[in-house]
């Protein structure tokens, strides 16, 4: 089997079911009744039936579909936050979920103290975040502000922190939903070319947009999901051609 | 999996074994001289109780390092890989946690040393002086403390970890992290005060038995310390389990759990003193309280700093069995209900 063959990911027939229960569920009173009566009803969804594909090794994989059509469900299936109802997923790799930036951020911690905070949870060495921090720090142009308390900080100065932290590491697998882009025009410019260094340096990605555009220009495979099925898998261009909303 | 080091694993696991022992026999060994066995004196079976332990222990680890090589499955294997895998989360959570604690406090961590000291004199002088519910206890004041640094310690712990998994909410739907580590980590962070506080306990112990009558001094049966937090800490984490699991599915545990504590607190033997009870008569009380892991935990430190001695080994079985009872209970519940977190967070 050739290098470029390797499998990193194999998603084989995940279903993931929901149960949505009214939010207005009444009185505890209505609801042991109803528990009694076997009346007890959830409205059943499936955010995903039956989905199937697999990632090897260097692909830039996009995967687009509406809203709704379980995109965010099948990240977080992978990136292992939620177990499916059926089906598994394999992992070949270490994989660094860039779901959404700086969710582990602490606002009364120093920007420093968040840096390491921020990278456990993320997965990092300690040796490594030690002898990446003066590239992070260079990168979030936070210098003066960086041993002050997170609640200080501007929105953008936190994100543009959140966004060095995430990207400082070469992952195996990573997973990132719609490209990130934040801070003022010069830091975006800068952020988007960390992005497609990070892509195109022969890691594996999983990539979610709903820009057309952006999933021609990266993407080598792409996932159309609809409705909690796959609709159509495939070479880029060929999917991105059928694909209509 | 990645391969840890089990030769410094059996180096440490070895240190703590040996520095457990010694201030085990040390701090116990009135006890340990005195006690008898079937009619056998304890002394002759002690050294070789160690033996077996350490063989034990040998044995376990040389199990380890099979399985690592070939594989197989090991439940001690698999948390020590776990442990390594995420120690640096660990670490970096519990600073959190401390830091967050006392962060825009002028006194910080002091509070941890000035908290008790305020409550005790607090309730001495309304217990003590004012309600007169001391009857006649002896060194009321430092009766008082050890029930209260240990109340404030277990309290601590389980209001503490019991918000672990709804406050790391914004965590747990974005990376995946093994869910143990919310309320684990929670307690460590709550424990660092716990023993902090046992400074201002043993201080004040000292200064206080100078100026008593009869005279209070610590004894070596304090070495003994460590062995009954420890086994409230291993308690609090099964609480901690139980509890941030419950409070997923049912937010109400929150404040449930506030008149429930108040409740426990009034019923354990902190304020007051059962040898009350005794006098009075009111034996289903005393009886009771035998059911109460808190009383149990609480004199194990008052018969350390009080009488000056070790607590009875049966103590030791009664604290160890509520203590491992309850975090099994927490862990298969926790474990039985993790998946579920997700879609209610």
């Amino acid at each position: 089997m050739s290098e470029e063959k390797k499998v990193m990911l194999r998603i084989s027939d995940v279903s993931m079911r929901f149960r949505k229960e009214e939010d207005h569920a009444g009185s505890l009173k209505e609801t042991v009744i109803n528990m009694f009566a076997g009346r007890l009803k959830f409205t059943e969804f499936y955010a995903l039936q039956h989905v199937s594909f697999d990632v090897y090794k260097g692909d830039v994989l996009g995967i687009i579909g509406r809203n709704g059509a379980g995109k965010s469900t099948i990240l977080k299936i992978i990136s292992g936050i939620m177990k499916p109802t059926a089906g598994n997923v394999e992992r070949y790799g270490n994989i660094v979920p860039m779901l959404e930036l700086g969710s582990g951020f602490d606002m009364d911690l120093s920007g420093r103290e968040n840096v390491f905070l921020n990278g456990a949870i993320l997965g990092y060495e300690k040796e490594f975040l030690h002898s990446k921090y003066d590239e992070i720090l260079a990168f979030s142009e936070l210098q003066d502000f960086i041993n002050m308390p997170l609640r200080n900080y501007s929105s953008g100065m936190i994100m543009r922190l959140a966004f060095s932290i995430a990207t400082v590491v070469e992952p195996e697998i990573l997973i990132v939903d719609e490209i990130l882009a934040v801070g003022d025009e010069n830091f975006q410019r800068k952020s988007r070319a960390r992005m497609m260094e990070l892509m195109s340096g022969g890691t594996t990605v999983l990539f979610v947009s709903h820009d057309l555009n952006q999933i021609r220009e990266m993407c080598n495979r792409v996932v159309w999901l609809d409705g909690g099925t796959v609709r159509l898998q495939g070479e880029c261009q060929e999917v991105c051609d059928q694909y209509r909303l | 999996m990645t391969k840890i080091d089990l030769k410094r694993t059996e180096k440490y696991a070895f240190l703590i074994f040996l520095a457990a022992v010694v201030l085990f026999t040390v701090g116990a060994w009135d006890r340990i001289f005195a006690a008898s066995v079937f009619g056998l004196r304890f002394l002759w079976i002690y050294p070789v109780l160690v033996v077996l332990l350490a063989l034990i222990l040998f044995l376990y680890i040389g199990r380890m390092k099979r399985a690592q090589v070939s594989g197989k499955k090991c439940a001690g294997l698999f948390f020590l890989q776990t442990m390594h895998k995420y120690r640096f989360l660990i670490e970096q959570l519990v600073q959190r946690d401390f830091k967050i604690k006392y962060k825009r406090s002028v006194l910080g961590a002091f509070w941890s040393f000035l908290n008790p000291l305020l409550m005790m004199t607090v309730q001495y002088v309304v217990f003590s002086h004012l309600l007169n519910i001391r009857g006649n206890t002896e060194h009321y004041a430092i009766y008082l403390l050890c029930g209260i640094v240990m109340w404030n310690g277990f309290n601590d712990c389980s209001t503490q970890s019991m918000r672990s998994i709804t406050s790391n909410a914004a965590l747990i739907t974005k990376v995946y992290v093994p869910k143990y580590i919310y309320p684990v980590t929670r307690v460590l962070s709550a424990s660092i005060n716990i023993v902090l506080s046992m400074i201002p306990l043993l201080l004040v112990t000292t200064v206080y038995g100078l100026f008593s009558t009869p005279h209070l001094y610590l004894s070596k049966a304090v070495l003994l310390l460590p062995f009954g937090l420890l086994l409230m800490l291993i308690f609090c984490v099964g609480m901690g389990f139980f509890l941030s699991s419950l409070m997923v599915f049912f937010h109400d545990i929150e404040f449930l759990w506030g008149f429930v504590s108040t409740l426990w607190m009034y019923a354990t033997p902190i304020i007051y003193s059962l040898s009350m009870f005794e006098e009075k008569g009111v034996m289903w009380f005393v009886k009771l309280e035998q059911f109460n892991p808190l009383y149990h935990y609480i004199q194990f430190i008052r018969t350390i700093v009080l009488e000056r001695q070790s607590p009875a080994f049966s103590e030791y079985g009664i604290c160890l069995a509520f203590s491992v009872g309850l975090f099994l209970l927490g862990f298969f519940m926790f474990r039985k209900v993790q998946d579920r977190f997700i879609l209610y967070l």
